[in-house]
């Protein structure tokens, strides 16, 4: 353990992060006597107290609550919808770079046509067309992030075809998908891991930067996003609400920065996630 | 290097061509059209009809998609339903305000980022590296819009040192009037535009610190600056001779990749500070339904961002004549 | 007139002073507006911000007081020969901003271009009672109606606009020309408009060297513009944290009034189970509007009674909706069958849960919350209710094609009680969204639309107000409170309809 901090301070702060967060989100209902719909307007914006740990959100609600389920939802937007971003761009990112030729064009080119967009004018189109919701919001995330896993294993992929081992078992037969399966992919999941623990943050600030312009998830779903922009409106008289909320996002997305940089000395050695990684904020 | 860069124009056609289409389905998907915002509260089922034909909205989708790639062809953009005037005209006229914000976003992203890449490099391990890597974690973790509030909600209001909003002179006219010896615009540009570009450019800034950081460290180990170093050239003169000028090629390649960052993060920065750019009416034009200007915008987005990546790849080749363009 | 933000002031100062002469930006007056104006054509201005620069353009036959009270403005006088009949007296002498003269053509073209559907005017609407409108001589115009029609008056403040120059091919909506104390010196979209004195204006030379609307969405940030010294003048809409900060300060000039638009619940009496008023009036019961208006809205706004506004002329404090009573609501919701038999915490009736979807727009964050606090209300007393918010184009056609349950919506410029009931409540009207049918009703907005003496239009429109009040289509949440903040130097009358004209003289 003493080993590991020395050598990865990242992953070890980083997975604590993590941890803490998870833990809270799943943890607090056995903490909190509070409903988390329940208001109780008289008390609103109180401060921390015995009675409620981080004190009352806009309309008296218990905010430790509230930010425990809100950790679940937005872990949960922010898990759902890297992994539908990594599964759908892995998959075309092996194919468009194994087989090559016209499929590979056409996909480039496709992908061209998304990282063209703003992406988060991408993201807030495509949520006021599908109309807000949970699902539609990890929806039109993932709209925006699968390119980025594209490029990354495309690239990966095209090394590996070259490789001797890959053509040694070409040459003595195996299928497509054996190849593809067996060969390719163990050698791209590191990177496609680090890349998508890194995206896990950047989902977490797309989806409060979609609630600030007003294409979130309906109220009263506590995601930490409208609890942000709501404090944001009361932050000169009541700062304490906002303060809590942007902290939660910030030392989350803190910690799966530092957990993804951790894992990237064990999965992604040659960094190939960084250099392909396009931030976005 | 022209036939490259031909082929790579040339490859622009299908991008515009894929982006009209996938945001004019998208256009079409939303609930609601632009005759419904025009009318308001006071609209009736007949005006609404009148209107949609003023507008041409009823035709089918597939010949309005097909008037607009003609108009498109010979250059028109069309017109803005709610900006009463020519998309190229809205946009002409957004566009400035953007890029200068881009722009000084990333410069000040380069410049913060480098200086503590390289003082992190140099002084490793100590609290100094300690500091930087911690500004850079914080820098790539901190929500654009809490940012810019917290900002202005201490240099603007509590300090009352900077405007909290909109936009001065136009920066590249306030250069002109300072070189001819009136430095006011200059500095009433470089004031409205402090907090929003420190907002944008923070995130790129943490970035590239630590891309700087980290290839500092590699070019810092080889052999060559260890033989410069022993030929008894001074420190600063070989880390900024040949340790930037080798950390220059991934510097230059993240620039690029940071500036279409940079256009996407600015349609949250325009709308805190009240910044008339693109990136505030493309938000504006979507809620709007206005067609032809959320097409025209995002078409300048990708064109932008398309341009940049161009000339970064090209410039890879001016400063290392190693590389070969495919 | 303060130019900047006190350490960077001096900068700015030392700026104007090397750049442009010190007099021509000491006395602009620059205003935080919310949005920038689509167009400034008055015939199809469409937005607030268009609203008010337009009344600083152009002038109309008559201008509203601060009290809404009309009185002579390009009209000298009038007089009514017959009760559908109305003849104005012009002005002599007025020029527009482009030299040329002002005469009844040029009040003729404007009112006749407005009714033509071609124009695609949005308050068209207002003016269909005029049937025929004619130049008796150049000083003298002649309007007819097709029946009495007693609010006229409140809307013929519309900016008159030059016959010749529009029809020369003149675009007032980026170009505007009208007869008002200020011209359009530049605008830059969505950014500002700059406005400049015309000199030879009929009433005098303005008392400022110029003034801004400058553009700032977002509500706090205009609020915190004007503290840095940024604008002179901010008003409504503004967040209620903002507003209640900036009235504790005694070194600004302020007013915070009723304004002239309410914020209201829109039944759809046409879905189940809302055709019974029985049920309206239950739910109507479970809304806590005391808390919504002085809790979400921070004491802005006031809670309503009836669909009556204070600042009207038929305003009747007797007149009352029904009062947040939760207990009322449990027993009249039981009368009509609903209790709560499998003992889910949800009423029920013959297997069916009580369900209700609650609606609004996401581009109004005080809404939102207003709706989610409804929420959290009803489902308190068994009611299981739903939230839908989306943005504006994808709203309004659900309710305007009645698709809706309950929807929280909000009126403005409510100069006239017209404006809030004829086209709101009578049968098949254009803005019943909630397909309200009473005849009763109907009779009473007739008579008060076309009665031309007052005590006649207040008692149809009390009588009115007192059924809706019962039959609850409308449920008015709150009167919605009009603030105005603005610095020592300027000089200005505020007006509930946010007009500037007396900021700058008049």
């Amino acid at each position: 353990m003493i080993k590991l901090t020395r050598e990865n301070p990242s992953l070890l702060i980083g997975g604590s992060i993590v941890t803490l967060i998870v833990a809270f989100a799943l943890l607090s209902p056995w903490f909190s006597p509070y409903d988390i719909e329940t208001m109780d307007m008289p008390n609103r914006f109180a401060l921390p107290s015995a009675g409620h740990w981080l004190g009352t959100d806009n309309f008296g609600r218990d905010l430790w609550t509230r930010m425990a389920q809100g950790a679940r939802i937005s872990v949960s937007i922010a898990v759902a919808s890297v992994a539908i971003a990594a599964v759908v761009g892995t998959i075309v990112g092996l194919v468009t770079g194994y087989f090559g030729g016209w499929v590979d064009l056409l996909v480039m080119r496709i992908v061209d046509v998304f990282l063209g967009f703003p992406p988060i004018i991408l993201a807030l189109a495509i949520i006021a067309a599908l109309g807000p919701g949970i699902q539609n919001l990890i929806l039109s995330l993932a709209a925006v992030f699968w390119t980025e896993y594209a490029r990354v294993v495309r690239s990966v992929t095209l090394a590996q075809r070259e490789i001797d081992y890959v053509a040694a078992a070409r040459a003595i037969g195996a299928s497509h998908t054996r190849i593809l399966l067996i060969e390719i992919l163990p050698n791209i999941i590191g990177p496609v891991i680090v890349l998508a623990t890194l995206g896990l943050g950047t989902a977490i600030i797309a989806e409060s930067g979609l609630s600030f312009l007003g294409f979130g998830v309906e109220p009263p779903t506590p995601t930490w996003g409208w609890t942000l922009s709501f404090g944001t409106r009361y932050l000169r008289t009541e700062p304490w609400l906002s303060i809590v909320a942007g902290l939660a996002i910030m030392v989350t997305v803190l910690g799966f920065n530092l957990f993804g940089d951790g894992l990237r000395d064990y999965l992604d050695p040659r960094g190939v996630a960084r250099k392909v990684k396009r931030d976005d904020s | 290097m022209l036939a490259y860069t031909i082929r790579r124009l040339a490859l622009f056609v299908p991008m515009i061509a894929g982006i009209v289409v996938v945001t004019f389905g998208i256009m079409l998907l939303l609930p609601g059209d632009p005759a419904i915002v025009l009318l308001g509260e006071d609209s009736s089922p007949q005006a609404l009809i009148d209107i949609r034909a003023a507008l041409g909205l009823d035709r089918p989708w597939y010949i309005r998609l097909m008037f607009y790639f003609g108009d498109l062809a010979q250059g028109d953009m069309g017109r803005s339903i709610f900006q009463n005037q020519p998309v190229a005209d809205a946009i002409g006229s957004r566009i400035g305000a953007t890029l200068e914000l881009a722009l000084l976003a990333l410069l000040i992203a380069i410049v913060l980022g480098i200086t503590l890449g390289v003082a992190a490099a140099l002084w490793r391990g100590t609290l100094i590296d300690t500091a930087a890597m911690l500004f850079a974690q914080l820098g790539v973790s901190m929500p654009v819009f809490w940012l810019g509030i917290l900002l202005m909600l201490l240099f603007a209001v509590q300090l009352g040192w900077l405007p909290s909003i909109g936009r001065g002179d136009p920066l590249l006219e306030a250069i002109g009037a300072a070189a001819t010896g009136r430095p006011g615009p200059l500095f009433n540009s470089l004031a409205h535009l402090a907090m929003p570009a420190l907002t944008l450019g923070l995130n790129s800034a943490a970035v590239i610190s630590r891309l700087v950081r980290s290839t500092m460290l590699e070019t810092l180990n080889q052999d060559f600056i260890r033989t410069a170093h022993a030929k008894g050239l001074g420190v600063s003169r070989v880390i900024l001779v040949h340790g930037l000028r080798n950390a220059l090629l991934p510097i230059v390649s993240v620039i690029g990749l940071r500036f279409g960052a940079l256009l996407g993060g600015a349609v949250l920065t325009e709308n805190i500070f009240g910044w008339p750019g693109l990136g505030q009416l493309a938000v504006a034009s979507i809620s709007q339904r206005d067609i032809p200007l959320v097409q025209g915008i995002v078409l300048s987005f990708a064109l932008m961002f398309a341009l940049v990546n161009l000339i970064v790849d090209l410039f890879y080749t001016v400063i290392d004549p190693r590389i070969r363009l495919e | 007139m303060r130019i900047s933000s006190a350490l960077f002031g001096a900068a700015v100062v030392l700026t104007a002073a090397i750049a442009n002469p010190p007099s021509s930006l000491a006395d602009v007056i620059r205003l935080g507006a919310d949005v920038d104006a689509g167009t400034l054509d008055p015939r199809v201005q469409r937005d607030t911000t268009a609203y008010r620069v337009n009344n600083l353009l152009y002038d109309g036959l008559v201008q509203l007081n601060a009290d809404l009270t009309p009185v002579a403005n390009l009209a000298v006088e009038w007089e009514n020969p017959e009760p559908t009949v109305w003849v104005f007296k012009l002005r002599e002498g007025v020029k527009f901003h482009d030299g040329s003269d002002f005469t009844a053509e040029d009040v003729v073209y404007t009112f006749e271009t407005i009714l033509d559907p071609e124009l695609k005017a949005r308050f068209r609407s207002l003016y269909t009672p005029i049937s025929k409108i004619e130049a008796v001589d150049p000083l003298t115009v002649r309007i007819e109606l097709s029946e009495p029609y007693a609010p006229l008056f409140s809307y013929l403040d519309l900016g008159i606009v030059p016959k010749a120059y529009v029809e020369g091919g003149g675009d007032l909506s980026i170009n505007p020309i009208g007869t008002g104390p200020m011209k359009l010196a530049s605008w830059e979209r969505g950014s500002k408009i700059v406005l400049e004195p015309f000199d030879d204006y009929w009433g005098g030379k303005a008392k400022a060297d110029g003034f801004e609307f400058v553009v700032v969405a977002d509500n706090t940030s205009r609020a915190q513009a004007f503290e840095a010294g940024d604008l002179d003048i901010i008003q409504s809409p503004l967040s209620p944290q903002d507003i209640q900060r900036l009235a504790e300060r005694d070194d600004i000039g302020k007013s915070v009034m009723g304004g002239v638009g309410i914020t209201y619940l829109n039944f759809n009496t046409a879905a189940e189970p809302l055709t019974d008023p029985a049920m309206r009036r239950a739910l109507a019961m479970l809304v806590d509007q005391d808390t919504i208006a002085n809790g979400i809205y921070e004491g802005v706004d006031q809670p309503a009674s009836s669909i009556l506004l204070p600042s009207s002329w038929a305003y009747a404090d007797a007149i009352k909706q029904p009062g947040f009573d939760p207990d009322g609501a449990k027993t009249a919701l039981a009368d009509l069958g609903w209790t709560d038999s499998d003992n889910d915490g949800v009423l029920d009736k013959d297997g069916q849960p009580l369900t209700i979807e609650i609606s609004t727009h996401s581009e109004d964050p005080n809404r939102i919350q207003a709706v989610e606090f409804i929420q959290a209300t009803f489902k308190q007393n068994g009611v299981d209710a739903t939230v839908s918010i989306a943005d504006w184009p994808a709203f309004f056609p659900s309710v305007q094609s009645g698709q809706h349950q309950i929807a929280l919506l909000g009126w403005l410029n409510i100069v006239d009680p017209d404006r809030l009931m004829f086209a709101q409540f009578g049968t098949g009207g254009t803005q019943n969204y909630g397909n309200y049918s009473n005849a009763e009703v109907d009779a009473l907005l007739q008579t008060g639309r076309s009665s031309i003496a007052l005590p006649d239009r207040i008692d149809a429109y009390r009588k009115a107000a007192t059924i809706l009040a019962e039959e609850v289509p409308y449920y008015v949440i709150s009167y919605q409170g009009y603030q105005v903040f603005h610095g020592k130097d300027v000089d200005l009358q505020p007006d509930v309809r946010g007009m500037m004209r007396s900021a700058i003289g008049y």
